[in-house]
C-alpha cells in the first residue's frame, strides 16, 4: 500500500510536469510558425513573453524531476546552489544583449541556442534555489532585479534604437514590462524568503 | 565540494568568455556597433545591383561608385519617410553644402538609396531630388531596379528595416563610406556629419 503522502507528492509531481510540459510547450512554439511572427514583430514578446516563459519551463520541469536520480546526482556539482546560480547569472546577463536579441530573430541557430540555455537557465535555477541559504540566494536576486529595473528604465528613458530589429515603441513597451518583472521576482523571492517555513 | 567548486569555476570562465565574445571584446552591446566595428577592422566589398534614378535611367551600383573616381558617403532612405529620413535628409543638405563650398565635387559624393522601389518610383525621386534642393553634380538618388534585390542590398550594408506605425519603417539610419572601387570602409552616425566628410576625404585619392 502507498502511503498517503506519498501518493500526495506523486500526484503533485505528475500535476507540475504537465505545468511544467505546457509552459515549455508554449515557448518553444514562440519559436516556430505561426507564433513566431509575435517574436519577430514584438520585443515584449520575446524579450518579456518568451523568454521569461522558458526560464519558468525549465524550472517547472526541474521540479518536477526533483526527486529523480539524476537531479541528485547533480546536486554534488552544485553545492550550496553555487555553481547553478553562477551559470544562470551569465546566461541571463547574455540573453540581455540587444545584440543577442538581434541574433535570436535572424539565426535560427542563435534562437536554438537561446531556447537550449534559457530553459537550462530556469533549470539551474530551480535546483539551485531548492538548496541554497537564503543569504547566497540574495546574491543572485540582488544582482538580476536591479538589473532588469535598470535595463528596464533605459528601454524606457532612451532615444536610441537597441535593436535593430524592433521598432522604438517596442522597446518603451519592453522596458516597462522588465520593470513589472524586476519588482514583481524581488517581491516573490522576499516573501518566499520571510515565510516561517519554506516548501522546498 | 570539489566538484561543485569546478563547475563554478567553469561556468563563470565559459559565461565570461562567450560575453567577451559575442561583445566584441566588450567593445558592442548592439548589433549596430558591431556591424559599425566589422567594417572598421575589415572593409567589406559591396554586391552589383541594377539601379534606377529619377530620369527613369538604369544604370549599376558598381558603375555609379566608379564613374567619378569618389568616395561616396551613402545613405539608405524611402521618400515618403517623416521621421528619421528627414534629419538624414537635412544632414546631406549640409553635407552638399560644405562639399559645394570647399569645392570637394570630385572627391567626395553623396548618394541616397531608396530601399523602397515599390513606392518609390521616378517621379517619387524627383519629387525628393526638388524638396531637398539636390545638386546633381553632388548629390544622387537612386532605388532598386529589381525589387527582390531588396533584401540582399539591406544585408549588403547590414540594416534592418522594421514596419512601423502610419505604413512608415523604422531602419537603422547611419552614413555609410563606399569606395570607388565598391568597398565598405566605414560607417558613422547620422549626427556626425563632419566626422564622415574626413573619413571621406581620407579614404579619396
Amino acid at each position: 500500500m502507498i502511503h498517503p503522502l506519498k501518493s500526495a507528492m506523486l500526484g503533485a509531481g505528475r500535476a507540475s510536469g504537465a505545468a511544467a510540459l505546457l509552459v515549455c510547450a508554449l515557448a518553444l512554439a514562440l519559436s516556430l510558425p505561426p507564433l513566431r511572427v509575435l517574436i519577430e514583430q514584438s520585443m515584449l514578446w520575446h524579450m518579456a513573453i518568451q523568454m521569461p516563459l522558458l526560464v519558468l519551463g525549465g524550472a517547472l520541469a526541474m521540479r518536477a524531476l526533483a526527486g529523480h536520480r539524476q537531479a541528485q546526482r547533480l546536486a554534488r556539482w552544485n553545492r550550496y546552489g553555487l555553481s547553478g546560480f553562477i551559470a544562470a547569472q551569465a546566461i541571463f546577463a547574455y540573453w540581455m544583449l540587444p545584440l543577442a536579441i538581434d541574433r535570436a530573430i535572424v539565426l535560427p541557430l542563435a534562437d536554438l541556442q537561446k531556447l537550449v540555455s534559457l530553459l537550462a537557465c530556469g533549470a539551474l535555477l530551480q535546483h539551485s534555489f531548492a538548496r541554497s541559504p537564503a543569504a547566497l540566494q540574495l546574491f543572485f536576486i540582488g544582482y538580476a532585479v536591479p538589473m532588469m529595473i535598470w535595463l528596464g528604465f533605459y528601454f524606457i528613458n532612451t532615444d536610441l534604437r537597441l535593436c535593430n530589429a524592433y521598432s522604438l515603441a517596442s522597446q518603451v513597451r519592453t522596458g516597462r514590462a522588465l520593470v513589472a518583472w524586476g519588482l514583481a521576482l524581488g517581491a516573490l523571492w522576499l516573501w518566499a524568503a520571510l515565510r516561517p517555513t519554506r516548501s522546498q | 565540494m570539489l566538484p561543485t567548486f569546478a563547475a563554478s569555476l567553469s561556468a563563470l570562465l565559459i559565461g565570461l568568455a562567450v560575453i567577451f565574445t559575442a561583445t566584441d571584446q566588450g567593445h558592442a552591446f548592439t548589433t549596430e556597433a558591431l556591424r559599425r566595428g566589422e567594417v572598421a577592422r575589415q572593409p567589406q566589398p559591396i554586391p552589383d545591383f541594377a539601379l534606377q534614378d529619377g530620369a527613369g535611367a538604369s544604370s549599376a551600383l558598381r558603375q555609379l561608385l566608379a564613374d567619378d573616381q569618389k568616395v561616396w558617403i551613402v545613405d539608405f532612405v524611402y521618400t515618403r519617410c517623416q521621421t528619421i529620413c528627414t534629419s538624414l535628409g537635412s544632414v546631406y543638405q549640409q553635407l552638399q553644402q560644405q562639399i559645394q563650398q570647399r569645392g570637394l565635387q570630385g572627391k567626395v559624393g553623396l548618394l541616397s538609396v531608396s530601399f523602397d522601389p515599390v513606392n518609390d518610383d521616378a517621379q517619387a525621386l524627383r519629387d525628393y531630388a526638388a524638396r531637398m534642393r539636390l545638386d546633381p553634380q553632388v548629390w544622387r538618388i537612386v532605388t532598386l531596379a529589381k525589387v527582390q534585390d531588396r533584401r540582399r542590398l539591406l544585408d549588403a550594408f547590414g540594416i534592418m528595416v522594421v514596419p512601423a506605425p502610419l505604413g512608415e519603417f523604422e531602419h537603422n539610419a547611419a552614413l555609410h563610406v563606399v569606395t570607388h572601387d565598391g568597398r565598405l570602409v566605414s560607417i558613422i552616425d547620422y549626427q556626425a556629419q563632419a566626422l564622415a566628410l574626413d573619413t571621406a576625404l581620407a579614404w579619396s585619392r
